[in-house]
């Protein structure tokens, strides 16, 4: 017979009924919630940051001094900006509920796939932006160094601008991927059963709040923690070659 | 070698090319000085299209370049550029640096593009830095380089665009001795400099240039010493 409440030892709030395994279900979920929408940010990150920066003119043909604004017009960039300025202009929940009840409505899908795509397009957009920055933060001289010796633009990028880039925004990609990890914890809105909802399922059991969410910071924190480490090696490792 | 035909060009309403007609021969060296915002640099920069002109033709060996159809990634194998900050990659060492174009451009292999890099840093007598990187040389060294790099594109033109600027004084003479032992063997160049110097000693020909256009040209020996032009007067009488 459990007893509740006030007079609970942490063993019984957490081990009693195996409830620790709602943390450990949850973590679980949360981790691969992010890795999923870690790769799809990545991913979409990277294409719109190249939207944004490239020199895609279609209209060019045009030379009406009256149609400048045509002439110069980037599609690519142009739909870019307006991804980027959607998606980090409204609510991550508002986006995540609206991939959960209009997007897959109608359609099954497991809710680990639907939140590794809302939050990956969440993030695609804060990814761009630390992509674009990164690039275009870098020496102009660096991309004419390399056009004047025949270097093709892709060239110039594979070779010259990305390792210098990549070096430049692990930093700020390293803080976006921390941010996601405590970012999912919102997936419970859709009746997942991440990390903070195990905690939420334990509280409702056991009427204790302070001890699930304490554990679960924690592990939030210990996680951060240990990324951070290691993307610290990681970064000392790249400045070494410099 | 060059032909250069009623050269404009315009950043947005600032017109800092005001037509510019002139030829560049085979083997000459030609020096442009002038103030600062008289358009060298830009003049210059046209020549290989790090700046796209706004109106008027640019021939190099036959081609022209101010063509939409000319390729001109190829042109630019032939005509090499020297910039005022260096421009080395700072994520590759010295070898890497002049060898990264010819291996991926001109599908040269490592070992020839590597054994080509050693006899230019012979060149350039900076053999032994062959494996350091770029933040370990100064800036002489690092111009040295970056001289080394463009010409291991086999270039037939050189563009110099103020390449002693950025150094310090004790380092400006061995980056123009370089320079002046490459236009002894022969290397078409255009040089932009305030090195009065060494467009007296070195240089062919000598283009004065104000407000976007050439004003006075000639042999640079004659020009120090009998100016024609007010404002070639003015200049001189302030820098020498």
């Amino acid at each position: 017979m459990d007893r509740w409440g006030e007079r609970m030892t942490i063993s019984e709030i957490f081990l009693g009924k195996q409830r620790y395994m709602y943390l450990v279900k949850g973590l679980r979920f949360s981790l691969g919630v992010t890795a999923l929408s870690a790769v799809i940010g990545l991913f979409i990150g990277v294409i719109v940051s190249l939207f944004r920066i490239s020199q895609f003119q279609p209209f060019s043909f045009i030379t009406n001094p009256r149609l400048k604004k045509l002439s110069t017009f980037n599609p690519l960039a142009f739909i870019a900006k307006i991804y980027v300025t959607i998606i980090r202009g409204t609510p991550a929940l508002v986006q995540l509920l609206l991939m959960y009840y209009v997007v897959f409505g109608s359609v099954a899908a497991p809710k680990i796939i639907i939140a590794g795509i809302a939050f990956g397009i969440n993030s695609g957009a804060y990814i761009a932006e630390i992509i674009r920055a990164g690039i275009e933060g870098l020496d102009k001289g660096q991309t004419e160094a390399a056009r004047s010796l025949g270097m093709p633009y892709g060239m110039t990028m594979y070779y010259i601008i990305i390792p210098q880039a990549v070096k430049k925004i692990l930093p700020a990609l390293v803080s976006e991927f921390i941010i996601l990890l405590k970012e999912t914890s919102i997936v419970g809105w859709i009746g997942a059963s991440d990390l903070m909802r195990g905690a939420d399922n334990i509280r409702a059991q056991t009427f204790r709040a302070f001890e699930p969410l304490i554990a679960v910071a924690l592990i939030y924190l210990l996680l951060t923690s240990v990324f951070t480490y290691f993307m610290g090696i990681v970064e000392r490792k790249m400045k070494l070659s410099d | 070698m060059i032909k250069i035909q009623n050269l404009h060009k315009k950043f947005g309403s600032l017109h800092v090319l005001k037509g510019i007609d002139e030829e560049i021969h085979q083997g000459e060296v030609v020096v442009i000085i002038g103030p600062s915002g008289s358009g060298k640099s830009t003049f210059l920069r046209c020549i290989n299209r790090m700046e796209e002109p706004t109106q008027g033709q640019i021939w190099v060996e036959g081609v022209n370049i101010t063509d939409p159809k000319t390729n001109i990634n190829k042109i630019r194998q032939k005509v090499g550029m020297v910039f005022q900050h260096f421009n080395l990659f700072p994520h590759m060492n010295v070898l890497q640096n002049i060898t990264l174009a010819p291996i991926k451009v001109k599908q040269l292999s490592k070992e020839e593009a590597e054994e080509k890099a050693y006899q230019l840093l012979d060149k350039v007598g900076l053999r032994d830095k062959a494996l350091e990187y770029p933040n370990k040389l100064s800036g002489g060294q690092k111009q040295r380089i970056a001289i080394a790099r463009a010409l291991a594109m086999e270039p037939e033109i050189m563009l110099f665009d103020e390449p002693t600027s950025a150094l310090d004084p004790e380092m400006v003479k061995e980056v123009l001795e370089v320079m002046k032992e490459l236009a002894q063997e022969g290397m078409t160049m255009m040089v932009v400099t305030h090195e009065m110097g060494f467009a007296r000693e070195v240089g062919d020909r000598l283009f004065f240039m104000d407000d976007g256009k050439v004003i006075e040209q000639g042999d640079p020996k004659d020009i120090f010493i009998n100016p024609k032009e007010e404002r070639t007067k003015l200049f001189f009488s302030k820098v020498l």
